[in-house]
């Protein structure tokens, strides 16, 4: 699935033959550049894999990496070196839009380091009690469970073509409420950051547990506020 | 992945959908829901207080089909049964007589977890101890 973080196995440029780490996009020696390097989006930026990231600097180094990686300067190199530097433009990108967006960041890090985080992992057949209600935002279940209800009378007036105000303004209403949840789970989040990236091993464990069940949560709330956004824009 | 036949029957003819009168104290209320989905399942009893017996029981299910099958089976079950008699149902018996695919294995267990909820619920308002050993009560599910 993801390659093991930290496989600094050093290789040879196989222009320059100079041996150099194998996650770099081009040879520290000749510049050139090397084939791809495989599925890790902080090498691709030559970044320490940390959640808090320097914003700043990460798009630069894209705008920098992008620049490089022009199909007009491979316009005479070998097919090989064309070849190469287009897939290493697919991954610049993708590693760019999943490193700058704090929750997609935070579920591709704690995946590499093995955590389980949201559909994948649903379907297995886990544990009794680890699973069902003790998982649920029990705290939330009621409103789901009313907007759920509200969501279907919604569906149903607009199928018989009638147009209910209130229920409208109840939607939109629940919707913000959610919203606003979600930016409660991406605080929490956000404030976990620290004692995964700098916390001894222990400290880190429980902040990648919290986070995860985060996550779970955040997934949750996602799909109802689509939901909520599908039916009222239907 | 297709549906099986129950499967189907249920989700096209699920029983005992609807609401009990949850301020009742003969009314137990389960609520239960499984994040990774986003399903929501509330399914309630109507026990009465003579006999323990699950006299009605109802349900709501927010979910994909197997969901509202497993839950719409498990009040089939436990209506008729005595309370204790109800908590020995367990999802692999929901698994079965479904035949569930194991990536719908937590759909059964929602059901499971409905089903405790709503007893728990009811002897909270009863006050009835929690039975310590309920789940070894071994009562065959069909």
């Amino acid at each position: 699935m993801f390659q093991v973080l930290d496989s600094a196995v050093p290789v040879a440029c196989w222009s320059c033959s100079v041996a150099h780490n194998e996650s770099t996009l081009f040879c520290p020696h000749c510049s050139k550049i090397q084939p791809p390097i495989g599925g890790n989006y902080y090498s691709v930026f030559s970044l320490e894999p940390r959640l808090n990231l320097d914003l700043a600097a990460l798009e630069q180094e894209f705008h920098r990496l992008s620049r490089k990686l022009h199909p007009d300067r491979f316009a005479r190199a070998t097919d090989s070196e064309k070849e190469w530097s287009l897939a290493d433009t697919a991954l610049l990108n993708d590693a760019y839009r999943t490193l700058r967006d704090p929750l997609r960041r935070t579920e591709y890090l704690l995946k590499l380091h093995g955590a389980e985080i949201g559909e994948e992992h649903s379907g297995k057949d886990r544990p009794k009690g680890e699973m069902g209600a003790s998982r649920a935002p029990a705290d939330l279940l009621e409103e789901v469970f009313d907007l759920n209800m509200q969501i279907e009378e919604m569906r149903m007036a607009r199928a018989s073509g009638e147009d209910d105000p209130v229920l409208a303004k109840s939607l939109s209403e629940a919707k913000a409420k959610f919203e606003g949840l979600q930016a409660e789970v991406d605080n929490d989040l956000h404030a976990q950051w620290t004692a995964w990236d700098n916390g001894d091993e222990p400290a880190r464990q429980a902040a990648q547990k919290t986070m995860v069940a985060l996550l779970d949560r955040r997934r949750y709330l996602s799909n109802l506020v689509r939901e909520v956004s599908e039916t009222m824009g239907a | 992945m297709a549906y099986s036949d129950k499967v189907v029957d249920h989700y096209n003819n699920p029983r005992n959908v609807g609401t009990l009168d949850k301020s009742s104290n003969e009314v137990g209320t389960g609520l239960v829901g499984a994040p990774e989905c986003g399903d929501v399942m509330r399914l309630q009893i109507r026990v009465n207080p003579e006999t323990q017996v699950i006299e009605e029981a109802k349900f709501k299910t927010f979910g994909c089909g197997s969901a509202i099958a497993s839950s719409s089976l498990a009040t089939e079950w436990i209506k008729g049964r005595k309370v204790e008699e109800a908590l020995a149902i367990k999802n692999t018996d929901i698994v079965k007589e479904l035949s569930l695919p194991p990536v719908k294995i937590h759909c059964s267990v929602l059901a499971e977890d409905a089903i405790k909820a709503a007893i728990g619920d009811w002897k909270k308002k009863n006050g009835v101890a929690e039975a310590a050993e309920t789940a070894h009560v071994q009562v065959a599910a069909q």
